[in-house]
């Protein structure tokens, strides 16, 4: 499963993708809002964000699907907007259901080059390569209804690169797989792209999905981009409060802001992030809150979840708010549902945004 | 991609709303023309017209007995086909597929040659008068029956459709762990939710029954489509009125179904 | 019915009631006696009147091929051909003028559009036989509306004809295949045209490479329910034309009512076993093309 000299080459030529102030309205809906994003060179960029906030429009207007009512795609420099599909050098994987039904795997991943008028032997040639390629060269003869999902999300993976394009863009290529399947599928993805070093886009809604496969994540939101930035600094130093919130579990603790720093849990925190002064919401990653047995400390567990390594505990706090946080198990061991507790922060700045609720 | 509505679809449709529509609109010129201008006496003369009544309540009692007998028999064994006896399904796959192999004009000429055998061979037995009885021109039974080897295939094909969108066993035991009996869950649990189903298999029946001429004709009965053909001879206004009317209610029906039933399976019995 | 219920050890009800388990044939019983009587009996018999001759002086029956051979020469022949012929042209006209109208349907965005165009099919599929007749006679038979307005006569126009008749039939016809093709369209996922696009294909490297590819076991499952539909059609024909084109359904029918020889009954029968070969070898195309077809689309 190694990457031929012929997939090699591509690395040299990896191309930049850039969206430039899209936008795209489907009557009332606004499904891209103004959207700016420049992919660079051999990355896999991972659009996350919920549904129908515009990822997968951005997606199929960088395929020739969609047309912008403004604004431009540009691959390298050059504006593809006007291009018809068919003449755009990028391959997609999409959802489901996408191989031809009438045709094995071989002649669908051969599908390209056919419509090219390459030979039959050649494409035949170049076919059973990428099949060898994801894995399946045993598998060239079956016919889509003889394989399972994640053997034909393979194959559809092979016809999308059968052309060699600039771009390789994935729709959310495995929302229909069971979960085993999805997470080697997924490790599989990266390692030939990074093998590749094909410029690739990724769209999914699943944030552990994108948070574990890409170089860099963009989130959006009713068809803005929120923020793009390495995973790490997504998790540890979000933007904004929606990204702090889709991005793994938050919590909001009620507090009060004053000159840059905030009174909360009874202990003064530098504040990070964007809200007025007076009350405010901190919030919390359920690792970084601290639970500790205290008859008197106004707080109660109402609930545990074992995650194998950790325990995960809802705490209601004296203020009637319901937190997350993650103890290791055998620090866990004595706080069932309605022991008393008190709940703590450490010492660092935190997020705070503008209270939400009353 | 975006599909819009493009000059081939509108010419597509236009021709084919031409073809479709102006014979319905002759048809209707054609029954209202008068040397006098437009008259629809055509029209008021069809209930004065002897046989109207009588022919279309036949058919209409002929559909009725069709139906209940069909359902009666069909609804069983589809329900114990999904229950107790998968094995039977390809079984009466077959049998419900055979009528579509055999054209009416064959099966009515094999249906005359039975009736022959009454005379024939057993007019000393007590199965002759059943061959009598089933030829009543009153009410003929044979024509329950052979309608009911027709609507077969139709009715199967609704039923089966019906049942495959629910699970019948998880719905019958879920209402026996509720304290349904057996005739109690088929009745209360399973039969309602076929309710689309049956209507549409009963409407296939009727829009079979109703236009059914071949069988009819051939044994001699004269049930409304064969009284149409009757009068078409010697008062073609009235035959093509009547026509016209049989399209408009056949056409009603099926809207009725659709909107009590939201009925799938459109594909009636062909009967040209 | 209760006969078909299993058993449920596992009722939770106070009185679990055990029943014997009666098995489900019995639900199936009445129909497959209903069936060996109303379908078997006039099945034998066309088995068995294709195959014998009476005699005319001694009333003895014997068996014999006559009648077959007797349905496969002369006029029979020519009904025979008549209408595999008859059906083979308004079948492949059908198809072919049905695909482009349930195209212009499954492909619009318009749910009113497709539910008028579709039940509409539903009633005209269904509206054959004599009515069906009626009105073409009165559009364009002798004395028909068009046919009087637009003086097609002196241009040769002739409604009683082969293809007058073709032109009749595909009005039931068409229909039949926009229901049947229909959901075969709306099974073409627009991934594959966009998966198709994506590969370099134009929209008409779309259609000759994936789209009719995929729908040939339908089209070609269609064009088999036509021909039989149309084959199988007597109603039509015998209020429209009586005689003027020779079809085998109304050759049949000749026979039967005593219109022509005496003792033909068994010819009819025999010319009844014809056509129940043909039919039969129409399903025996049909039921394959429609399981691939459903693996397909439906998967």
């Amino acid at each position: 499963m190694t990457a031929t000299t012929l997939e090699k080459a591509a690395t040299e030529q990896a191309a930049t993708v850039e969206f430039r102030g899209l936008r795209r309205e489907f009557g009332a809906t606004v499904a891209l809002d103004g959207l700016d994003l420049t992919v660079r060179p051999g990355e896999f960029l991972a659009l996350l964000g919920p549904s129908g906030c515009g990822k997968t429009t951005a997606l199929r207007m960088l395929a020739g699907f969609e047309h912008p009512d403004s604004g431009a795609v540009l691959v390298d420099g050059r504006d593809i907007t006007r291009v018809p599909a068919h003449r755009r050098d990028a391959g997609m994987v999409f959802q489901s259901y996408s191989l031809f039904p009438h045709l094995d795997a071989v002649d669908n991943v051969a599908f390209g080059l056919r419509m090219r008028g390459v030979r039959s032997a050649e494409r035949r040639g170049r076919a059973a390569e990428l099949l060898e390629l994801v894995g399946l060269g045993d598998k060239g003869k079956r016919f889509p209804h003889q394989l399972s999902g994640g053997q034909q999300q393979r194959i559809a993976l092979a016809r999308a690169l059968a052309l060699r394009p600039r771009v390789l863009l994935l729709d959310e290529p495995l929302s229909a797989l069971d979960a085993k399947v999805r997470l080697s599928l997924r490790e599989e993805i990266r390692r030939l792209q990074q093998e590749l070093g094909i410029t690739t886009l990724f769209v999914t809604h699943d944030q552990e999905e994108a948070l574990s496969i890409a170089d860099r994540v963009a989130v959006m939101r009713a068809g803005r981009l929120e923020q793009c930035a390495e995973p790490a600094e997504l998790y540890g130093r979000p933007a904004t409060a929606f990204v702090a919130e889709f991005v793994g579990t938050m919590s909001r603790i009620a507090g009060t802001l004053k000159d840059g720093t905030v009174e909360v849990l009874g202990q003064r925190l530098p504040a990070d992030g964007e809200a007025a002064d007076g009350e405010v919401d901190v919030l919390v990653r359920p690792e970084n809150l601290r639970v500790r047995a205290d008859a008197h400390g106004g707080a109660q567990v109402v609930a545990t979840a074992f995650l194998g390594a950790v325990v995960r505990l809802t705490v209601r706090l004296a203020d009637g708010t319901e937190a997350k946080a993650d103890l290791p198990a055998h620090e866990a061991a004595g706080l069932g549902a309605g022991a008393a507790v008190s709940v703590s922060l450490p010492e660092r700045p935190v997020l705070v945004a503008t209270r939400t609720r009353n | 991609m975006a599909r819009r509505l493009t000059p081939w679809r509108w010419a597509v449709l236009g021709l084919a709303a031409l073809y479709f529509l102006v014979p319905l609109a002759a048809s209707v010129v054609f029954t209202v023309d008068d040397p006098d201008g437009i008259s629809f006496d055509a029209y008021t003369r069809i209930l004065s017209t002897g046989g109207f009544v009588s022919s279309l309540v036949l058919s209409l009692e002929l559909a009725l007995a069709t139906i209940v007998v069909v359902l009666l028999l069909m609804v069983p064994a589809v329900v114990a086909l999904r229950l107790g006896a998968p094995r039977l399904r390809p079984v009466v796959e077959v049998v419900c597929s055979l009528p579509l192999v055999v054209p009416p004009i064959a099966f009515v000429a094999g249906i005359v040659t039975v009736l022959k055998w009454g005379p024939d061979h057993l007019s000393r037995t007590p199965l002759f008068q059943t061959f009598v009885a089933i030829q009543n021109p009153g009410f003929p039974v044979v024509l329950v029956l052979a309608y009911v080897v027709m609507a077969l295939p139709f009715v199967y094909r609704a039923l089966d459709a019906g049942l495959r969108a629910m699970d019948v066993r998880t719905l019958v035991e879920a209402a026996r762990s509720c304290g349904a009996n057996g005739p109690q869950a088929l009745v209360r649990a399973v039969l309602p939710n076929l309710r689309g189903a049956l209507l549409n298999a009963a409407f296939l029946t009727l829009a079979l029954v109703l236009g059914e001429f071949t069988v009819a004709q051939l044994l001699g009965y004269q049930p409304f489509a064969v009284w149409i053909y009757n009068v078409g001879g010697d008062q073609a206004q009235m035959s093509v009125a009547v026509s016209v009317l049989s399209l408009l209610v056949t056409w009603a029906l099926l809207l009725a179904l659709a909107g009590v039933g939201g009925g799938r399976n459109r594909t009636a019995p062909s009967r040209g | 019915m209760t006969t078909a219920l299993p058993h449920t050890d596992v009722a939770p009800v106070a009185s679990a009631k055990r029943r014997r388990r009666a098995p489900g044939w019995l639900a199936v019983l009445p129909l497959l006696v209903f069936t060996a009587v109303a379908f078997g009996l006039p099945a034998i018999a066309i088995l068995d009147g294709a195959f014998t001759a009476k005699d005319a002086t001694t009333g003895a029956t014997s068996y014999t091929g006559a009648n077959l051979t007797a349905s496969l020469h002369g006029a029979y022949l020519t009904a025979l051909l008549g209408s595999v012929k008859l059906s083979a042209i308004s079948a492949v006209l059908g198809a072919l003028l049905g695909l482009p109208l349930a195209q212009a349907v499954a492909g619009s965005r318009s749910r009113a559009l497709r539910e008028a165009v579709l039940t509409a099919s539903g009633v005209l599929a269904n509206f054959g036989g004599v009515p069906l007749a009626f009105a073409f006679v009165a559009t364009l038979g002798n004395a028909g509306v068009l046919t009087m307005h637009l003086g097609l006569k002196d241009s040769g126009w002739n409604l009683y004809s082969f293809w007058g008749l073709v032109l009749v039939y595909l009005y039931f016809l068409i229909p039949l295949m926009v229901l049947t093709i229909t959901p075969a369209l709306d099974g073409l996922r627009a991934q594959w045209r966009e998966a198709a696009l994506n590969n370099g294909a134009t929209g008409a490297q779309y259609w000759r490479h994936v789209a009719l590819p995929v729908l040939a076991p339908s089209l070609l499952g269609g064009f088999v329910l036509l021909f039989g539909s149309a084959f199988a059609a007597y109603a039509t024909a015998a209020a429209m034309v009586g005689s003027a084109v020779p079809l085998v359904t109304l050759q049949i029918a000749d026979a039967l009512s005593g219109n022509v020889l005496v003792g033909q009954e068994n010819v009819a029968l025999a010319l009844s076993l014809d056509m129940v070969l043909v039919a039969g070898l129409v399903m025996a195309v049909y039921l394959p093309l429609q399981r691939r077809s459903a693996r397909w689309l439906d998967a």
